[in-house]
């Protein structure tokens, strides 16, 4: 029941709308003064507990921002297991599909990609919805387009982990990104933060990384105790006084191997090494560096004094 | 304070870096014929296909010298840039000996790397923590700060043990104004080591 002006009684009326037929009249002549209304309410009943699987009431993925249409086209899918005759039409239709431009195609891709090496990762969907976002910020510089794509991307990855406060080393992330050194992964990664300074300022807040942020990834790595990895972690922090020029991953290994080598098990040099991903040598060298200052690194919950006498000298 | 001795007030740190390479440019004013002079010079060295320049080497200064076809020469090598200025008319003298033609037009000097020692530690990171701005500092990739002094587009590498390494001048004055200028920052963030 609304009020509407009404042409044949030259007077607003009362006015009623008529669901079934679609049809606003008005009360006092019948005059039908709209027809044809479109219904907005949903098309079809969903049920709770029928099918968990699909949602009947949601159409489509999550609206993504970053891509041009929030994502919402339709692609037509030729199915791999076509039986019947149906296959002809379909694939030819995918065919036309792909040759229609879409502005996303390479986006969507690039997106998969990061997906992929998160995944690989095991890296959650804040890092990888970041990554997606900068390497959205860089996507359409011609200067990206000479320099190898999986570089690119596994420099966007590299970038959200730090942003987020959790870093990893470029030698992981080299292990997931197929066929990116660890040169050309430092190499984009400098070029995307030139970028992103140049474009927004002086918003590129990323602190230098410290052998502490990765302590407790490698140690549940190699499955060491929390006694361990606490003594571990007081090390490290014990350890950015002394003046040891290494980079912060060897002396994390370093600090691991010591740490080991004090506890009831002793982890081999290999294992340490390959969960790291610093050389045998290196962790060895760095060993030599920390050996001297063993009384002030390990703390005393976890070793005393004679216990050190047994730490094998490098 | 009298500024009696102008030296000891332009370097207040007493540290005065060492040149170790200047790179600089010269025009012989003439084509040249690449191939004949590598067949008749000595130390010369000459392959077209993997780079389009004659390599002539000469002892003293000892200089490398990369000579194009367009009459165009680069010299690198001079521990200073009188050196460099001799070591180019040496290699001018060399080709006139080919071609009586050649002249020594527009020498310039393209970069000066300097380097010295500070004697002590450095704390590279908090140094990049307060200057984000100018520097780079990446331990996994390279050991050293690359510190980028915007208004004189020099750049300087500082490491852990206090060594720097100055690049990007065009004269001996500005790497020694860029030392001066980056002497009190480095001792700002010296390390001290407890016990």
């Amino acid at each position: 029941m609304a009020d509407s002006y009404c042409p044949d009684c030259k007077r607003s009326t009362e006015v009623v709308f008529d669901h079934s037929a679609g049809d606003t009249v008005c009360s006092e002549c019948g005059l039908v003064l709209e027809a044809h209304s479109i219904d907005e309410t949903s098309e079809w009943r969903t049920f709770a507990n029928e099918s968990a699987d699909n949602d009947p009431v949601r159409v489509g993925g999550p609206s993504n921002p970053l891509l041009a249409d929030g994502g919402l086209s339709t692609v037509v899918i030729s199915r791999p297991s076509g039986t019947n005759s149906d296959s002809l039409p379909s694939s030819s239709l995918g065919r036309w599909q792909s040759r229609s431009s879409n502005p996303d195609r390479s986006l969507i891709l690039a997106f998969r990609t990061i997906a992929t090496m998160a995944d690989r990762l095991g890296l959650v969907a804040t890092i990888k919805d970041r990554a997606n976002e900068i390497y959205k910020k860089v996507e359409d510089l011609k200067s990206i387009k000479g320099r190898n794509q999986d570089a690119i991307l596994a420099a966007c990855i590299y970038i959200a982990c730090r942003q987020e406060d959790k870093p990893r080393t470029v030698k992981e992330i080299c292990s997931v990104a197929n066929g990116a050194t660890k040169k050309e992964i430092g190499r984009a990664k400098e070029f995307i933060v030139k970028q992103l300074e140049i474009e927004m300022g002086q918003s590129m807040e990323m602190g230098t990384i410290h052998a502490g942020d990765f302590l407790r990834r490698f140690c549940s790595h190699l499955g060491m105790n929390n006694q361990a990895i606490k003594a571990a972690q007081e090390a490290v922090q014990k350890s950015e006084e002394l003046d040891i020029r290494r980079s912060p991953i060897s002396i994390a290994a370093a600090v691991i191997y010591m740490i080991t080598q004090l506890s009831e098990e002793k982890k081999p040099l290999r294992d340490i090494s390959l969960a790291t991903g610093v050389a045998e040598g290196t962790i060895k060298n760095s060993y030599k560096d920390l050996y001297p200052y063993a009384s002030r690194l390990i703390p005393s919950f976890f070793a005393k004094e004679e216990d050190l006498k047994n730490l094998c000298s490098p | 304070m009298a500024k009696q001795d102008s030296k000891q007030n332009a370097n207040p740190s007493g540290i005065i870096p060492t040149l170790q390479n200047v790179v600089s440019t010269v025009n012989l004013g003439c084509t040249l014929n690449l191939k004949s002079i590598a067949l008749k010079a000595r130390n010369a060295e000459y392959n077209p296909k993997r780079f389009a320049a004659v390599v002539m080497r000469i002892r003293e200064p000892k200089t490398t010298a990369l000579i194009f076809a367009s009459g165009k020469m680069v010299c690198t090598g001079a521990k200073s840039e009188e050196q460099s200025k001799t070591a180019a008319r040496k290699y001018a003298r060399i080709v006139q000996k080919f071609k009586p033609q050649v002249q020594f037009m527009d020498f310039k000097v393209q970069n000066i790397v300097g380097s010295c020692d500070v004697k002590f530690t450095i704390r590279l990171e908090a140094l990049q923590c307060f200057h984000s701005a100018f520097c780079r500092y990446d331990p996994e990739t390279f050991p050293g700060l690359i510190y980028r002094m915007k208004h004189n587009k020099i750049v300087l590498l500082i490491f852990v043990s206090g060594k720097i390494v100055i690049t990007g001048a065009k004269t001996k004055e500005q790497i020694n104004a860029a030392f001066e200028q980056i002497y009190p920052v480095l001792v700002e963030f010296k390390k001290v080591v407890k016990y």
